[in-house]
């Protein structure tokens, strides 16, 4: 009686085991990638009751973002703006484009349009803007280049790591305080800019920045510089191991 | 479950000795437990009905469920949306404060509501206002509860049917046209403040010049406006000025806990407490233990029907002392009783004390007390030179008068015997001949007609509390009533029970008009100083109420008003004349000034002695007292949860009252005896069966030291019958386990037993019922701490600070056993754990509470609960030792050797018996003292270092704080913890209702109703099950100051936040200003200059740990010549070592300097 198995019939325990393996760390792999918040926040795109583009009024107009977002430097909530806000100008400005039908709609009735919530931390996580703000940290590096944006979506993964690698390294993201909401700013580049701004002269003595007139500055270096002496210049130490910081 | 007991210094046998209980008296079992661990065995494990096994099944189950639906894989779709045209003031996420006030028959309380998005969620004190200068107390701090209550009356009802506003103003206007000149038509109003409702009243009258107008308050009797009246004049009331008075004497006048202005008198009081300055004295004479008691010198216990005896004895002696004439005359006119010659002594010495304070003496009775003992004591203080001195004159400023409540019940049809005898035996006549002729018989009614066609019944639960005899509830059957109120209670609505207590029937009255709540309504106000408050609505009313001014007007114009126009009219009048500017102010400010804060009132002994002569002696036995509650007020709070779930600041007792008899009494009853080894066992929670103006009620007792013998305490305010879910309602909505004695129902109702003639105090039969025993929810013993109790409580007299100031710095057989521990290789003020790194080099915060000027009165518990949303868990987990409360007030009582008397009153101890313990604690006449306990936020926190996950941490500006999304409810925190301070949420508190804890069903229904959701300080996490929390130091307030700072730093460096730029809410809500909190590193700051007080010190010091939190050691000021002044100095501060001081000094300065962070 020939064998059942073969002898090649050895190796698909073998086999087996491999493939299930593979099975088994892509699945890890999979989860490990698309089960973070990397993967599920960013890129969170809603559509809104109105087409908004941010593009054409923050980047093409060049609306303040702190034009509507009125209460972003006093308060906790940066807050959407108040149908009022909207009809200051498209009571004259499109004024029969039938994609603002919700807006009129709202102002006629009283009740608000509902905008679908995007950016958001958990409950037990008490961000305050106005304090970001009024300290040099830009809109831009919670939530991108929103002024690129035509439909607004979440750029960064806002989770603790996020926010702790920046409140543990604020050198990072500080930048002058009439700059905050100009997206698109970054660190000069250039030598002799950078150390006017950071109020230096440029040489190699202590007290001194040491660039020459020329030099190429990367623009990570030139933030660093800059972040670094604003974040002495205003004493800043944000909460990084007290947890009460940013949970109450 | 063991765990390492660290031992503790053993308690000095000759010591003072400080216990919270009989349980820790007599070491029972149940107390080792509680001491031993740090929370009950009951209380670590699931109650039965859910074991471990049946946990882990569930816990399975419901794992296995949420696998199934992928609801955590989608983000949920939420929207913001903004306001369509924006609103003035308003800035998302940005509280906006208003002044406001919140009636009260006593002078209206000045307030600062906070307001997040357009709901009010904290109230506090109106800092800019002379009368509590941002204090409030326990009520008004609750009261914000009441605005999001789901059980508050929420339609109109028109006789029990759902009906509406527009149905109600219909019919009204159809009853007032019918009403003509008011004939027929009576008032039953609370007594009232507000200038605008009198306004509105006096117009109402002249359009109805026949109505009838009462006005009717439980605990306001008119014994003190007709002692006023006698003694001053109809037009005056006097107004103690605390801070003045060095020696004060109170007859049963309870001025630091409930009587009038209290918040006024309190931190006047207070102030003077401190013994870095000119200390007060203080003598009180009363039954039961009140927070003014605790605050005493010299205590004496008498029954309250003998406090007219022991003024009488006080006034001979001062009149004798004084020769004064005046006073001579009312005591002669005032009838001999017997003086307590026990007490002849204590009564002589503090005479003479406050005859030689002439001019800075006060003598206060208690308000309740007769009116020939209020003016006796008004006699006394014009005698002591009181007047225009301690005690100033005000204009009254209530609007009561009118007809009496039992002049209205003889409207209504209230007959005597013989009336009631005469109309049944003309019905039955009538009857007779009715059948003879086959005619249908009339009804008999229980009642006489009622002349009354329409009453209207503004607030208040008449049929609840108005006097037994009158039996009002049934009095309403005969009238079209118009009910205003906040519940659809009592007075809405009677019940008739079958012999089960099932619910046959419900009467109901003709008209419910559900209340608005002061926080929903304009209106006005007048304070206690007179001065005219304002009282703004912070939301509109939630269940469409209506506020009584609303009411008057509609009756007036027939027009439904905001409230807003009538208020602005009084005030022109009140202002005489309104301008945007003046306006806007009084809104702003809260109120206008009195124009006369005080009026020149002169004593006059001839109208006095004639009130005087009125004065009738109780018979003698045992008496039942009808004491206001501290908590529940006359009731009126009994529906609000925190209040019910706050232990009461003297018996400790939650979800109920209970009868409050002294220890010789309970044994005189059969209700304990004094054991074989001189140990106590009392049994709390045993019955009395007590029948007082011919009426019975069966309740518990409670045993409370301190008491008068032979004298019951009751609270009134208590088993309530149909309110709400939480005081008590019909039938059986609330299991809570069966604890109450009838379901449903928290509490006992003591009105039935209270008539018009024995309001306060009545004598009474008591004999002990033989049920089995009532298990009350008694708090006295959670928390019971490791360790000694001068330790933990140090106390000393003014006599010992002024000769040794830092007494408490130094306790012998304390501190130096940190000394001998070190000997013994354990490290002094150092600790097993590593020290945090504490690099805010801006900010420390730290906190010290003067135990000197706490009176123990829980406001700050509820603050504490209002501003950080903790929740209530009802009385079976009061039991288990679950509640949540961040700060816990301990109360303790304490005996010291001075307690012996060799005087002739003393029916005890002799100097020899020093040495036996049972014989030193003399449990009749225990001290109390009071002690609040918050988290102690230690440097070296115990907690820290065995959290497994980090939950708790410490902050880099010294807060012990909690991460409660990182904690896994290990417990191990709170096992560690040696103030016992962390509390650990076993449920859902805040999710589910206090019947449904228990459910199975882990996936669980959750039950928060939808306005209490509203009530929450949205900077606070909610926490849910299985998350320990316990005081932050108001992190959030500590956050958003910081953040302000930073805000307005921008480029510059000075993050600093400003000198104490913000409260803690314990502290902003203390009346007394016991708690300082602050920065540290900030030398301006309130704090720095409060811990280098000599008497600063921190709790179980010699641990290592050191507590952020200190105390002020509490200093009183007895007087020497009194028989029960200290004989021996109660705290082991003692002036003998100060060999020992020196070296332990020269200790603590080394430690500072090595061991510096």
């Amino acid at each position: 009686m020939p064998q059942i198995f073969q002898r090649g019939a050895n190796l698909v325990p073998l086999k087996i085991l491999l493939v299930l393996g593979a099975f088994a760390t892509g699945a890890m792999g999979a989860v490990w990638y698309y089960f973070t918040p990397k993967y599920t926040k960013i890129g969170y795109q809603p559509s809104q009751p109105i087409p908004f583009s941010h593009k054409l009024h923050a980047g093409q107009i060049g609306i303040d973002c702190r034009f509507c977002h009125s209460f972003a430097e006093t308060a906790a909530h940066s807050n959407l703006p108040s149908s009022q806000v909207c009809m200051s100008c498209h009571s004259q400005v499109q004024k029969d484009n039938p994609k603002l039908e919700p807006l009129r709609q709202a102002w006629a009735s009283g009740k608000g349009v509902p905008w679908v919530q995007i950016h958001k931390t958990p409950d037990h996580v008490y961000f305050n803007h106005s304090v970001h703000l009024n300290r040099g940290v830009s809109c831009v590096t919670c939530h991108g280049r929103v002024d690129q944006m035509d439909v607004v979506y979440q750029a960064k993964s806002l989770t603790m790591e996020f926010c702790l690698d920046c409140h543990r390294n604020p050198e990072t993201q500080l930048r002058p305080l009439d700059k905050v909401a100009q997206l698109g700013w970054t660190a000069p580049t250039d030598p002799l800019e950078l150390a006017s701004l950071v109020g230096k002269q440029l040489g190699s003595k202590t007290g001194e920045l040491n660039l020459k007139p020329g030099d190429k500055v990367s623009p990570a270096n030139a933030q660093k510089i800059m972040g670094e002496h604003f974040r002495d210049l205003r004493g800043v130490h944000p909460p990084d191991s007290n947890c009460a910081g940013c949970h109450r | 479950m063991s765990k390492r007991v660290f031992e503790h210094p053993q308690e000095e046998v000759n010591g003072p000795q400080y216990w919270r209980s009989f349980g820790q008296l007599a070491q029972t079992p149940e107390f080792k437990e509680w001491q031993a661990r740090e929370f009950q065995t009951g209380a670590s494990e699931l109650n039965p009905e859910v074991g471990r096994r049946g946990f882990m099944k569930y816990m399975a189950a419901s794992a296995a469920l949420a696998g199934l639906s992928l609801s955590a894989c989608r983000r949920e779709e939420k929207t913001l949306v903004p306001f369509a045209q924006s609103v003035e003031w308003s800035v998302p996420g940005k509280p906006i404060f208003y002044a406001t006030s919140r009636p009260h028959r006593r002078g209206a309380i000045p307030l600062v509501a906070t307001t997040h998005d357009g709901r009010p969620t904290k109230v506090d004190g109106n800092p800019g206002h002379p009368t509590n200068k941002g204090a409030t107390d326990t009520q008004s701090q609750a009261s914000l509860l009441d605005v999001y209550d789901p059980d508050r009356s929420r339609r109109f009802q028109l006789a029990g049917k759902e009906s509406s506003e527009a149905e109600f103003t219909k019919w009204l206007a159809g009853a007032l046209e019918k009403a003509g000149d008011g004939q027929g038509v009576a008032f039953l109003t609370e007594h009232f403040t507000s200038p605008t409702y009198a306004r509105l009243k006096k117009a109402v009258a002249a359009k109805l010049p026949k109505a009838m107008w009462v006005t009717y308050e439980p605990l306001g009797g008119s014994e003190a406006s007709d002692a006023h009246a006698a003694a001053f004049g109809a037009d005056f009331r006097t107004v103690p000025q605390l801070d003045k008075a060095d020696v004060i004497l109170s007859l049963d006048c309870d001025f630091v806990g409930f009587d009038e202005g209290r918040l006024e008198g309190i931190r006047a009081f207070s102030a003077r407490r401190k013994p870095e300055q000119k200390m007060n004295r203080l003598y009180v004479v009363e039954n039961r233990y009140t927070t003014t008691g605790g605050m005493a010198d010299h205590r004496l216990r008498s029954q309250a029907g003998k406090i007219g005896a022991v003024a009488r004895a006080f006034a001979e002696k001062i009149a004798a002392a004084t020769g004064d004439a005046g006073l001579q005359s009312v005591v002669d006119s005032f009838p001999k009783v017997s003086s307590p010659e026990k007490s002849a002594k204590w009564i002589d010495e503090a005479t003479k004390d406050l005859v030689a304070q002439k001019g800075k003496a006060l003598v206060l009775v208690g308000y309740r007390q007769p009116a020939a003992v209020q003016a006796l004591g008004h006699a006394m203080n014009a005698a002591l030179g009181a007047i225009g001195e301690t005690v100033i004159g005000r204009k009254t400023h209530g609007h009561g008068g009118g007809n009496s409540l039992k002049e209205l019940a003889v409207a209504l049809g209230l007959e005597n015997a013989e009336q009631k005898k005469a109309r049944v035996e003309k019905l039955t006549a009538e009857n007779a001949v009715r059948k003879s002729k086959h005619e249908p018989e009339l009804p008999i009614a229980a009642h006489g007609d009622s002349s009354i066609k329409t009453l209207f019944i503004l607030g208040g639960n008449p049929a609840y509390n108005a006097p037994a005899e009158l039996k009002f509830g049934e009095l309403l059957a005969g009238t079209d009533v118009v009910r205003h109120g906040s519940y659809e209670d009592e007075t809405t609505y009677s019940v008739e029970t079958d012999k089960d207590g099932k619910v046959t029937k419900r009467i109901f009255v003709k008209w419910h008009v559900p209340a608005a709540h002061y926080l929903e309504a304009w209106g006005d106000g007048t304070a206690s100083d007179g001065s005219h408050v304002s009282q703004q609505p912070m939301i509109l009313p939630l269940f469409g109420g209506w506020s009584e001014i609303q009411l008057l007007d509609f009756i007036l114009t027939g027009k439904k008003s905001e409230g807003l126009e009538l208020v602005q009219e009084t005030f022109k009048e009140v202002a005489r004349g309104i301008d945007a500017v003046s306006w806007a102010k009084f809104l702003h400010d809260g109120f206008l000034p009195a124009a006369a804060p005080r009026e020149p009132i002169a004593f006059n002994p001839v109208t006095a002695k004639e009130i005087a002569a009125k004065y009738v002696a109780p018979a003698e036995g045992m008496e039942v007292v009808f004491a206001p509650c501290a908590k529940v007020d006359d009731g009126r709070f009994s529906n609000n949860a925190w209040i019910q779930e706050l232990p009461d600041p003297i018996t400790k007792i939650t979800w109920d009252n209970a009868a409050i008899i002294s220890p010789a009494t309970a044994q005189k009853l059969g209700l304990g005896a004094k054991k074989e080894d001189g140990l106590f066992d009392f049994e709390n929670g045993a019955w009395l069966a007590i029948e007082a103006n011919g009426a019975q009620l069966e309740i518990p007792v409670a045993i409370i030291p301190g008491t008068a013998d032979d004298s019951i305490t009751i609270a009134v305010g208590y088993g309530r019958t149909h309110e709400g879910r939480v005081g008590g309602r019909e039938g059986n909505y609330m299991s809570h386990g069966g604890l109450f004695a009838v379901k449903g129902q928290v509490g006992f109702n003591v009105y039935p037993l209270r008539t018009a003639a024995n309001h306060y105090f009545a004598t009474a039969s008591v004999k002990k019922s033989n049920r089995a025993a009532y298990q009350l929810a008694v708090t006295q013993e959670h928390g019971a701490l490791e360790g000694r109790g001068p330790d933990v409580l140090r106390q000393g007299t003014k006599e010992l600070f002024d000769r040794v100031p830092d007494f408490a710095k130094f306790v012998e057989g304390m501190d130096e056993y940190a000394e001998e521990r070190d000997k013994q290789k354990y490290p002094v003020s150092r600790s097993a754990y590593t020290h945090p790194t504490l690099n805010d080099a801006n900010h420390q915060w730290g906190m010290a509470i003067d135990l000197s000027m706490c009176t123990g009165c829980s406001a700050c518990m509820i603050a504490c609960q209002s501003e950080n949303n903790i929740p209530v868990v009802g009385k079976e987990q009061v039991i288990e030792g679950r509640e949540l409360h961040w700060i816990r007030m301990d109360r303790y009582f304490t005996s010291y050797q001075s307690e012996v008397r060799d005087d002739e009153n003393s029916d005890k101890l002799t100097t020899d018996d020093f040495n036996s313990r049972e014989k030193r604690i003399d449990i009749n006449e225990a001290r109390m003292v009071m002690q609040p306990m918050p988290c102690q936020h230690c440097e070296n926190a115990p907690c820290e270092t065995v959290c497994p996950v980090n939950a708790t941490v410490h902050s880099d500006d010294g807060i012990n704080v909690m991460a409660y999304n990182r904690c896994i409810g290990t417990r191990y925190c709170a096992n560690n913890c040696p103030f016992k301070v962390r509390r650990f949420n076993f449920f859902d508190f805040n999710e589910r209702q206090k019947d449904k804890y228990f459910r199975q069903n882990l996936i669980n229904e959750k039950g928060m109703a939808e306005t209490l959701k509203l009530s929450k300080n949205p900077n606070v996490t909610v926490r849910m099950r299985g998350v320990m929390e316990k005081c932050t130091f108001c992190v959030q307030r500590v956050q958003e100051a910081k953040i302000a700072a930073k805000v307005k730093a921008k480029d510059s460096s000075n993050v600093k936040v400003p000198t104490d730029a913000f409260k803690v809410a314990c502290q902003q809500v203390c009346p007394s200003e016991a708690i300082v909190f602050g920065n540290l590193n900030d030398p301006d700051s309130a704090i720095v200059k409060v811990k280098k007080s000599e008497r600063d010190y921190r709790v179980f010091d010699y641990l290592g740990i050191k507590p952020r939190v200190s105390y002020l050691a509490r200093v009183t000021n007895p007087n020497p010549n009194m028989p029960d002044a200290p004989k021996h100095v109660p705290t082991q501060g003692n002036d003998n070592n100060d060999g020992q001081r020196e070296k332990w000094k020269k200790q603590q300065l080394a430690n500072a300097e090595g061991g510096k962070h």
